[in-house]
């Protein structure tokens, strides 16, 4: 078996699509395509856009013939497989709006994932449920009593009937799809997107951000059922008509090397991770074995989805220096799926660019002030008057932000606000969520994107974020997940627990929990402390450092609230974690703007 | 095609490396909440496990393994399929 090629006769052609089923038809005319490889690096499928192209549409006959109205959502488990891209494909030829469910399973988490799946299903109320054979029984599972026209495999879908017909292809204000921003069975949040939307910010991202050009072939490991998953490295190829070589999230995570061998083996030019993968690869990457690489092509490694740490991918760029990885390829970058993927890139081939600023004048006037970033290497004291941010680059063309206060002026330069973004691509709202939609999208098209940051001649810094989501490794967790996980346990009550992030004194940013506990018993605390961090590592798998408290510890806001910020201060104070001003810089500001995560660089 | 006791020490000996010093692991241990396996070591130790049995455990069956038995069952299930 052969992977796709990464160059042939066809003109890149990076723009002027109105659809999605535009962009395909023109990428099919090509001998690019996707490239699937299992965990040991074996090629397993080849799928190039030409094919990819006649099966969706094979299947959007198929899709015809279920009587399902147009515009009717097709749920999707959205692991890493050339199926999930023909159902996605065939619902845009189809004009139904494919909706991918999280793929992400974790040790003993059967019940938790087959509720979340649920919850998702309840929310989009699609008329097909669609699931690979690994994930068929779970989502037969969670679809239980729901109304559905078809739930199966690929394979019993393929039964169906499917004589060719004439296709309703969509017009541009059709909705191309809904993108879940976290698996939350407590707070569904379905971004939805029309075609429109998908295809400006593709152009902005194609064109501007990563400026692509014949030769370019991207890698990824990211889920299909994460906006950079999918928005970037699924829809982005189609779109710029480049090959992708794709491995599964979980085999990066287990073998983190094979990304390395992937972008080695077919001269990968873009790939993108969240901080952790960079940080995963440093670690796990013996120092023998970086010959074998080869990264001199790798042009663009894109850096997102999560607050940025220069420290790792520093330390990314040092260790796999000798494979000829040219740490001037980083790409910071900014956005996220209620703006389809991107706001914004940093500029070409210039590696991450730090701000160092005075941590103390941004605590007390929320003014980022510039230091001299010599200062660094002088004494202990100086360095802790330092807080360092990386710079995200300039919004897409067409695209505006604005950093405002509280009371919603604008600020000027190097003035630190809630950041308010107005584009193209912002969503036209949250699926079957109105209120949720009004909390954050204006009527005049601003958006605001609950993060925190400044600007320095239109770049973007961010700092932190307001809204009190939790990033980890890239995924959104709701605090309130966690912490109702922590109430359910015997002897806790609402109103005992509070979770927040924290930047670890390593850079990597940790979900806390914090719990007033009654218990004085040494072994029962250490059995609450491990069961909870089982529970919470079957639900979102994730690790969460728990801190037990004694009652009467967390403080409450001036209404009686607990305050989540306050509880961060709290911690963060007990532990005596990482750089105390800039991380009381971050609290300061909690006070009057809401939770603030800055970055140790 | 190895037994269920076959393969037992064999993965009690990989745990080794994942669990603090003195916790031994028992078949009915959890592997994150009584061993303590940040989510990353779960990975870690998959790997362990597939390259030494020289298997592939299928993503799908995550969800139903909680204890050190739960894996082990599995194993002997992998490893007796053709």
């Amino acid at each position: 078996m052969e992977p796709t090629y990464t160059e042939h006769h066809l003109p890149l052609r990076a723009a002027g699509f109105r659809t999605l089923p535009e962009a395909l038809d023109y990428a099919a005319l090509g001998q690019t395509g996707f490239n699937f490889y299992d965990g040991k690096g074996k090629l397993y499928e080849v799928l190039p856009y030409k094919l990819l192209r006649e099966q969706a549409i094979a299947l959007a006959y198929q899709f015809s013939q279920l009587g399902i109205e147009r515009g009717s959502r097709v749920a999707i488990v959205a692991d890493t497989r050339a199926d999930f891209s023909r159902f996605f494909f065939a619902c845009q030829y189809a004009n139904l709006v494919p909706v991918p469910l999280p793929a992400s399973i974790h040790l003993g988490s059967h019940q938790s994932y087959v509720e979340q799946l649920r919850g998702l299903l309840i929310n989009c109320r699609p008329a097909v449920a669609i699931a690979s054979d690994d994930f068929h029984l779970f989502l037969e599972e969670a679809a239980k009593g729901l109304d559905l026209t078809f739930l199966g495999t690929p394979a019993m879908f393929s039964q169906l009937p499917g004589e060719a017909v004439d296709l309703p292809l969509p017009e541009s204000q059709d909705l191309a799809y809904i993108q879940y921003t976290s698996g939350s069975t407590r707070f569904p949040r379905g971004v939805v997107i029309t075609q429109q939307m998908a295809l400006s910010n593709l152009s902005g991202i194609i064109k501007d951000g990563l400026q692509v050009r014949p030769g370019d072939r991207c890698v990824s490991w990211l889920p299909f059922y994460h906006d950079m998953g999918l928005v970037g490295f699924v829809l982005g190829p189609v779109a710029s008509q480049l090959s992708v070589d794709y491995l599964g999230t979980r085999d990066f995570a287990m073998r983190p090397r094979q990304w390395l061998n992937l972008m080695t083996r077919n001269r990968g030019t873009i790939s993108f991770s969240p901080t952790f993968g960079y940080e995963l690869c440093a670690r796990r990457i013996r120092k023998e074995e970086v010959a074998n690489f080869d990264l001199r092509s790798w042009r663009v490694a894109g850096v997102g989805a999560e607050t940025i740490h220069a420290n790792p991918m520093g330390k990314f760029a040092d260790t796999l220096a000798p494979s000829g990885f040219n740490p001037q390829a980083f790409l910071a970058c900014y956005g996220m799926a209620e703006c389809a993927l991107a706001i914004s890139f940093a500029p070409l081939d210039q590696g991450l660019n730090v701000d160092h600023v005075n941590a103390e004048h941004l605590a007390e006037s929320r003014e980022a002030l510039p230091v001299d970033s010599q200062m660094k290497s002088d004494s202990p004291q100086e360095k802790e008057r330092i807080t360092s941010f990386v710079n995200c680059g300039a919004p897409l063309p067409d695209y505006h932000v604005e950093v405002r206060d509280d009371q919603g002026h604008p600020l000027g330069e190097r003035q630190c606000g809630t950041i308010f973004v107005k584009g193209p691509s912002i969503m036209s709202g949250y699926f079957g969520e109105p209120e949720a939609t009004a909390e954050v999208l204006a009527h005049d098209g601003w958006l605001n994107t609950g993060d925190i940051g400044y600007c320095i001649n239109e770049h973007l810094v961010i700092t932190g974020r307001k809204k009190d989501l939790i990033i980890i490794h890239g995924r959104n967790i709701w605090p309130q997940d966690l912490e109702c996980l922590a109430e359910q346990q015997p002897g806790l009550r609402s109103g005992d627990v509070s979770a927040f992030s924290v930047s670890s004194p390593h850079g990597v940013e940790t979900a806390v929990l914090v719990i007033q506990c009654r218990e004085f018993d040494h072994e029962k605390r250490n059995n609450l402390v491990e069961r909870l961090k089982g529970q919470i590592h079957q639900e979102l798998g994730i690790d969460c450092l728990i801190d037990l408290v004694p009652p009467h510890t967390l403080p409450r806001t001036s209404s009686g609230k607990l305050s989540r910020s306050g509880a961060r201060q709290g911690f963060l104070k007990r532990k005596d974690w990482g750089h105390p001003l800039q991380q009381s810089a971050s609290t300061i500001h909690e006070t009057t703007t809401g939770a603030c995560t800055g970055s140790v660089s | 095609m190895p037994s269920y006791q076959d393969i037992l020490p064999q993965v009690y000996e990989i745990l080794r490396q994942f669990t603090p010093e003195g916790k031994s692991p028992t078949e009915d241990m959890e592997l994150v909440a009584d061993l303590g396996l940040a989510s990353m070591q779960v990975m870690e130790l998959l790997l362990e496990i597939e390259d030494q049995f020289d298997v592939s455990v299928p993503l799908n069956i995550l969800p139903d393994v909680k204890t050190v038995k739960d894996l082990v069952t599995q194993l002997e299930h992998i490893t007796s399929q053709p």
